[in-house]
């Protein structure tokens, strides 16, 4: 498998590489390493480093040194540049491939059985060695602790509840065996907001009650206000949330500002794992610095030229102001593809309580007809200059499972068509507008719910009406709140209502295909279907349409299958069910995502895309191999 | 005297408990909880959290207990000085209240005295000028100002500030100067990016100022001793001064009390516009993901600033006025 | 007897009958300014004042155009025309070529700038479109009810006519702002009635009977004021459930405006009550066995009702400010209702202000009628102030 050969390869790589590659010292830190506070550069880079080869990926060779800024809505976005800092036990490359990253290989056995290898002299942040202890720690005393986890495992180490078998044989080794496949681990691993299998031991000892001095322990959970030892724990330990400067970490960047701030400072960690072919140790850029303004400031001040890397809280209709401030301010707005599989999808709810409307809802023609009136040319042209690609909820052309039939399956803006399979229902009585009537007597009014968080939802959905109305469907638009919104549609109150659509629409036949088979409440089109499964049985409803039921089955499957061509087959079942069925009306997709990169920042894409998993926005594009011109070039003396 | 003293201050307990109990239930009004908000918010961004974490994190944060418990603990919280802890921050709302405090108060005072400043001489100008151009041209500003909504003319400030004098869009001061320690530099930046939030809250308050201002001191020059004393040939500048001026400066002192929140509430609005890092924006994300403390202690603050402000004025007043103190009452 | 008549100075006594009363007789104009109500008074006196009678005829205008918002638009509301997203205002030309033509606008050429996408507009001067007046145009039901499509002004036959400049679905501004006073216009006056009613019967109350009642209303009456408007109207707003329908909603919004307003009001009734109470005539009326909410209805009302109106009219710009701040923060009206203040939330974006700045036009309406009311009520004020 294509994995494999790459892990022995890297095995190759990795194993000779500190040996034969001479490491340069950082100008940056040559202060602190004259004052004893850091070891020289041999001492800092793993012995077995994951060296990148810059030309070989595309990109130029750099040199160390200088800020990088960054806008930020609210404190809580310091966990972006843990997504951007994207350091994962293994990564997502560009090619949408499993490599690792901080690991130095993964042998995988029957899909079942993973056998982590980690890095000789790995260091965490502060210097103390990053070794299987840390997984152990959290096995045993995080997640397997009942006090630290009274609720269990997460989702993705459980293989139908079954937990797995987890050893540790030396320092450097650490295995992971369940009895069926876990096509879950490595994905989850490899996520933007990924499943920390590890935690900094040796920091967090002192906060955990097994390892601390009962005393002691109390009087820290008594100053920091804290209901327990646990609830201690939790809140420093994490490291998604990038908010405890004292916390270790293996980014490439550490955070340096206490919260709370209106700006983070985040300087490189001398000890980062990867180099580059001439021997500098990774990443370039000295500092980051993310600026906390109100979100919708940023585009004002990207225009203005106050960050150097900028693509969230700025929208696709920002580009025209920002395209006016590139000379003043020297800077490019790059225009790249969003991955979801639908910027905008109607969902209309099959669990919907009204038996009426259930009915209506589950008959296919009824979705295709609305799929039909709908003129995704205009929407294009209107709200996205036609720069978009007009299509269903599915898959884009990126992904090796595309095929142009789930583009374009029932998409063509047809009124003929959709008038003509309305009257084949019986939906043929009229009201005195014109508009259709149920079969129990009730205009066809539909009302599409939103969330209410952005305009360009009320004006697809006008534009949208005007075609409804002309197949004798009226669109009244709601704009709602976001948890009344969601609690709704879960109790299926709504109708019908319109959100994005797929999360991953760049899949690999090795990915899971979980959002096209009933595995969650938050799917919006059968909520408690979702929710039965998702809770096993507990609560919500069982699946009872068969092609609903056909892709729950298919999603077991494919969790079995081995092999990535009985994996594709049933990729492509799932997708051929939904293009047929219309169980989610897809209106456009692969919308630009505006980024503005700064001249002076190098070996950001061109062309890149825009998603959060895989992709974890910047993070395949591995930031820390980003570089500033316009710093000094290196020489001995800073 | 004293007696008015002490019965303005118990009165003041039970109306502040009471504000307490309405803050409460108006924060809680809005169905779900904080987490539930936390969640929609994540979700919606294609992040999944973990239902454990989510029921984990509800026990410990006390969202299953009733309602008039929550109530009780945060009231004798904040009676012992502790006003809660902001989930939205992860930190005590002490910690994240107090930095912006001082700066909010930096901003309402600057405002305050801008619109002294500025509807002082307008005023003056306007009674005893009454009906010529200038009265007109000058009140016509004034309520231009009062009349024109905040956020737009704080935005259009905003951008011309930025295409034509090259200053940094929004904040208080430059981003270097953020956590730095104070410098002249620093002071400057600040005062670089004060005037547009000073202009912008403080035109509304200058409309009704100069009115009220050249209302009162029109009632005066009409009365029996300022025709005395311009008979008996006082200069017209001197007598302004001297009499009638003093006896309309009574609002400015009286506004106090409902100046101060409405600045405060004001400047909410542009502070969100403006992204100063100011208690506005604060307490609107607050009360939008339903940060319980953080809004709800907030808000009592404002409250009690009203309060107390108002007593303050009140007393001011019956200083300066001796008719109040011997009528026994502000009214 | 001897006869005297010769003897006397000639005077001149009348003959006619004598009238006691002629004494006291007015002349037509004298009576009618005596016998004149008070309500008389007060409109003699505010005609005297130019600037609110001005003022007060175009709150006239405003309000009346409300009834016929659908005949003076040139479009319908919810018209739009996916050639003409973000145009710009279109200006009226009299002579074209230095020939007399009349009222005209000139054609648009349109191209798509596909290196910034920018939608860029340039007059031709080869098409000229006549504006056509009580035209036919786009189909309306007046008060949905008659089916109509007379305008006052449309465009010419295939033409445009965006006076004002086209949002981003291409809807005509003008339009909109117009059909927008329908909403913005009226939400003050229903918040208005609601936080009228309640001043005057909780100040009315607290002022006539004074004691505990009073003392209670009072607290009350701080512990509102205590509260910072905006955030106590965020937290309301929050609170509105949104399943609600639009209008509901409107109502709602309205509601919650009128109750934090009543109480300066109250409190300047419950001023006048407290010293009026003490007047003769109210002891008259109260010894003549009249009940308290007779007394203070029908004999201590009236004499400063017209001091309450020129309060109430101040306070209505407000509740039109409030109503436009609460849609900016996303918590009043959303789209699809139309109000100045949903507009001005969609002109609040850096795109606006610094690419389509005719998307903030809204603003004037809004403040012409805040300084209209403010300045008409001002004239009310002075003309209800008995003492000038």
């Amino acid at each position: 498998m294509k994995l494999l050969a790459f892990v022995f390869a890297l095995i190759l790589i990795g194993g000779g590489g500190a040996r034969a590659l001479e490491l340069q010292e950082t100008p940056g830190l040559l202060d602190d390493i004259a004052n004893g506070r850091l070891p020289p550069v041999s001492e800092r880079v793993p012995l077995d480093p994951s060296i990148v080869d810059m030309v070989a990926e595309g990109k130029t060779v750099g040199r160390h040194g200088g800020t990088l800024r960054t806008l930020m809505g609210a404190a809580k976005d310091t966990r972006i540049i843990t997504v951007y800092g994207y350091a994962r036990l293994v990564v997502f490359n560009p090619a949408l491939d499993l490599v690792p990253d901080l690991l130095e290989a993964v042998e995988i056995e029957d899909g079942r059985s993973f056998t982590l290898r980690l890095r000789r002299g790995h260091k965490w942040s502060d210097g103390h060695p990053f070794t299987s202890e840390d997984f152990r720690y959290y096995w045993e005393d995080v997640a397997n602790d009942e006090n630290v986890s009274p609720y269990g495992l997460t989702r993705a180490l459980l293989v139908d509840g079954e937990r797995p078998a987890v050893t540790f044989p030396d320092e450097t080794t650490v295995i992971y065996t369940w009895s069926k496949p876990n096509p879950y681990f490595l994905p989850a691993l490899a996520g933007a907001s990924p499943t920390y299998i590890y935690r900094p031991a040796h920091y967090l000892k002192q906060f955990h009650g097994r390892y601390q001095d009962p005393d002691k322990l109390a009087a820290m959970v008594e100053e920091a206000s804290k209901r327990n030892w646990a609830s201690l724990h939790q809140r420093r330990a994490r490291q998604y949330r990038n908010d405890n400067i004292a916390l270790p970490t293996l980014q490439p960047w550490v955070l340096q500002t206490k919260p709370p701030s209106q700006r983070f400072i985040f300087d490189r960690n001398p000890y980062y794992h990867r180099v580059d072919s001439a021997g500098r140790q990774l990443p370039y850029i000295d500092r980051l610095i993310a600026d906390i303004v109100g979100s919708s400031l940023v585009p004002l001040k990207t225009g203005a030229g106050e960050t150097d890397l900028q693509a969230r809280y700025l929208r696709f209709d920002n580009y025209t102001f920002l395209k006016e401030g590139e000379q003043r301010n020297d800077y490019k707005v790059r225009l790249w593809p969003q991955m979801i599989g639908a910027q905008l999808a109607l969902f209309p709810n099959l669990n919907n309580n009204d038996p009426v409307w259930r009915a209506v809802l589950r008959d296919v023609r009824f979705r295709r007809a609305l799929s039909l009136a709908i003129n995704r040319y205009e929407i294009n042209q209107v709200v996205y200059f036609g720069l978009a690609l007009e299509s269903n909820n599915t898959v884009l052309p990126r992904s090796p499972l595309f095929r142009p039939e789930y583009q374009k399956a029932w998409t063509a803006f047809d009124l003929d068509r959709a008038n003509a399979l309305l009257d084949e229902m019986g939906l043929t009585e009229r009201d005195d507008d014109d508009i259709r009537l149920l079969p129990d007597g009730r205009p066809l009014f539909i009302v599409v719910e939103t969330a209410g968080e952005s305009t360009e939802q009320t004006d697809v959905l006008e534009l949208i009406g005007d075609g409804w109305a002309k197949a004798g469907i009226k669109l009244f638009a709601k704009p709602s709140q976001r948890e009344v919104f969601r609690k709704r549609i879960f109790a299926g109150e709504t109708i019908v209502s319109i959100w994005s659509g797929l999360n991953n629409g760049i899949p690999s036949a090795d990915m899971s295909p979980q959002e096209l088979a009933p595995t969650s409440q938050q799917q919006l089109q059968w909520p408690k279907w979702g929710q039965f499964i998702e809770t096993k049985g507990k609560a919500g409803e069982a699946p009872d349409m068969p092609k609903v039921k056909e892709l729950a089955n298919l999603l077991k499957a494919w969790e079995n299958a081995v092999g990535i061509d009985k994996r594709s087959a049933i990729w492509h079942r799932m997708l051929k069910i939904h293009a047929e069925q219309q169980f989610t009306i897809g209106l456009i997709n692969a919308v630009l995502q505006p980024v503005v990169v700064a001249n002076r920042v190098h070996n950001v894409p061109v062309k890149g895309l825009w998603n959060w998993d895989p992709g974890a926005r910047f993070g395949i594009f591995r930031p820390d191999t980003f570089w500033l011109d316009d710093v000094a070039a290196q020489s001995a003396e800073k | 005297m004293l007696n008015y003293i002490a019965h303005r201050l118990l009165i003041m307990i039970p109306t502040l408990l009471a504000i307490s109990f309405i803050v409460f239930v108006i924060i809680q009004l809005p169905p779900g909880d904080y987490l539930e908000t936390y969640v929609a918010e994540l979700e919606s961004q294609g992040e999944n959290v973990d239902p454990q974490k989510i029921a984990f994190l509800r026990e410990q944060y006390g969202f299953d207990r009733p309602f008039l418990e929550q109530y009780a603990t945060w009231v004798f919280g904040m009676l012992q000085g502790d006003f809660g802890y902001s989930f939205e921050y992860s930190l005590p709302v002490s910690d994240v209240v107090g930095d912006r405090l001082w700066l909010t108060v930096l901003v309402s005072f600057a405002t305050i005295i801008f619109t002294w400043i500025i509807s002082f001489p307008i005023g003056v100008y306007s009674a005893t000028h009454q009906y010529g151009w200038g009265d007109y041209s000058l009140t016509f500003l004034g309520f231009i100002g009062l009349a024109t909504p905040n956020f737009l003319l704080a935005l259009v400030l905003l951008y011309v500030a930025n295409v034509y004098f090259g200053t940094s869009v929004g904040g208080l001061m430059d981003e270097q100067f953020i956590d730095a320690p104070w410098t002249w530099a620093k002071f400057v930046s600040v005062l670089e990016h004060l005037w547009i939030p000073v202009i912008v809250i403080g035109t509304s308050g200058t409309a009704g100022m100069i009115r009220r201002l050249r209302a009162n001191l029109l009632d005066e020059l009409q009365k029996q001793y300022v025709v005395t004393a311009r008979a008996k040939g006082l200069p017209s500048f001197r007598l302004l001064v001297k009499y009638p001026l003093r006896m309309s400066l009574n609002p400015f002192i009286s506004d106090i009390g409902s100046l101060l929140p409405q600045v405060i509430s004001g400047a909410a609005i542009v502070s969100v516009v403006l992204n100063l890092p100011t208690t506005g924006p604060m307490l609107l994300d607050a009360l939008r993901s339903q940060d319980m403390y953080l809004a709800g202690s907030f808000l009592m603050f404002l409250a009690s600033l009203t309060v107390v402000g108002v007593l303050v004025s009140d007393l001011l007043l019956a200083v300066l006025d001796p008719r109040i103190r011997f009528q026994g009452g502000s009214r | 007897m001897t006869d005297a008549s010769h003897d006397r100075l000639k005077h001149f006594v009348s003959d006619a009958p004598f009238d006691p009363y002629s004494v006291e007789a007015l002349t037509a104009e004298q009576e009618s300014y005596y016998m004149a109500s008070q309500w008389r008074l007060m409109w003699w006196k505010l005609k005297k004042h130019r600037l609110a009678v001005i003022c007060g005829v175009i709150l006239l205008i405003f309000y009346l155009s409300i009834l016929i918002s659908e005949f003076l638009a040139p479009y319908n509301l919810h018209t739009r025309q996916t050639g003409f997203i973000y145009a710009p205002p279109q200006q009226v030309h009299l002579f074209h070529d230095g020939e007399f033509v009349g009222p005209f606008v000139y054609g648009f050429d349109y191209h798509l700038n596909m290196d910034n996408l920018r939608r860029e507009y340039t007059p031709n001067p080869d098409q000229v479109q006549p504006i056509r007046f009580f035209c036919r145009g786009d189909e309306y039901k007046w008060w949905g009810a008659v089916p109509l499509d007379i305008h006052l002004a449309c465009p010419a036959e295939g033409g445009t006519l965006f006076l004002l400049g086209t949002d981003r679905l291409g809807r005509d501004m003008l339009s909109r702002i117009i059909f927008g006073a329908r909403v913005s216009l009226t939400v003050g006056l229903i918040g208005i009635t609601i936080s009228f009613i309640l001043g005057i019967v909780l100040g009315g109350l607290a002022g006539y009977y004074g004691g505990w009642i009073d003392i209670v209303i009072q607290r009350v009456i701080e512990t509102i004021r205590s509260f910072p408007e905006l955030p106590l109207w965020m937290a309301l707003s929050a609170a509105l459930p949104v399943t609600w329908s639009p209008l509901l909603i409107y109502l709602g919004i309205t509601l919650i405006l009128g109750l934090i307003d009543w109480t300066g009001l109250a409190r300047g009734v419950r001023a006048k009550l407290l010293s009026l109470r003490e007047e003769d005539f109210c002891t008259a009326a109260v010894l003549m066995g009249a009940r308290p909410r007779r007394v203070i209805f029908r004999h201590l009302m009236p004499s400063f009702m017209s001091h309450l109106i020129a309060s109430a009219t101040l306070s209505i710009p407000a509740m039109i400010l409030g109503e436009t701040a609460l849609s900016f923060l996303g918590l009043g009206l959303r789209p699809p209702i139309t109000s100045w203040g949903v507009l001005l939330n969609e002109a609040q974006n850096i795109n606006v202000v610094a690419i389509y700045p005719w998307l903030m036009l809204p603003v004037v309406p809004v403040i012409i009628i805040v300084l209209a009311f403010n300045f008409f009520g001002d004239g009310l004020r002075d003309a209800a102030d008995p003492y000038k």
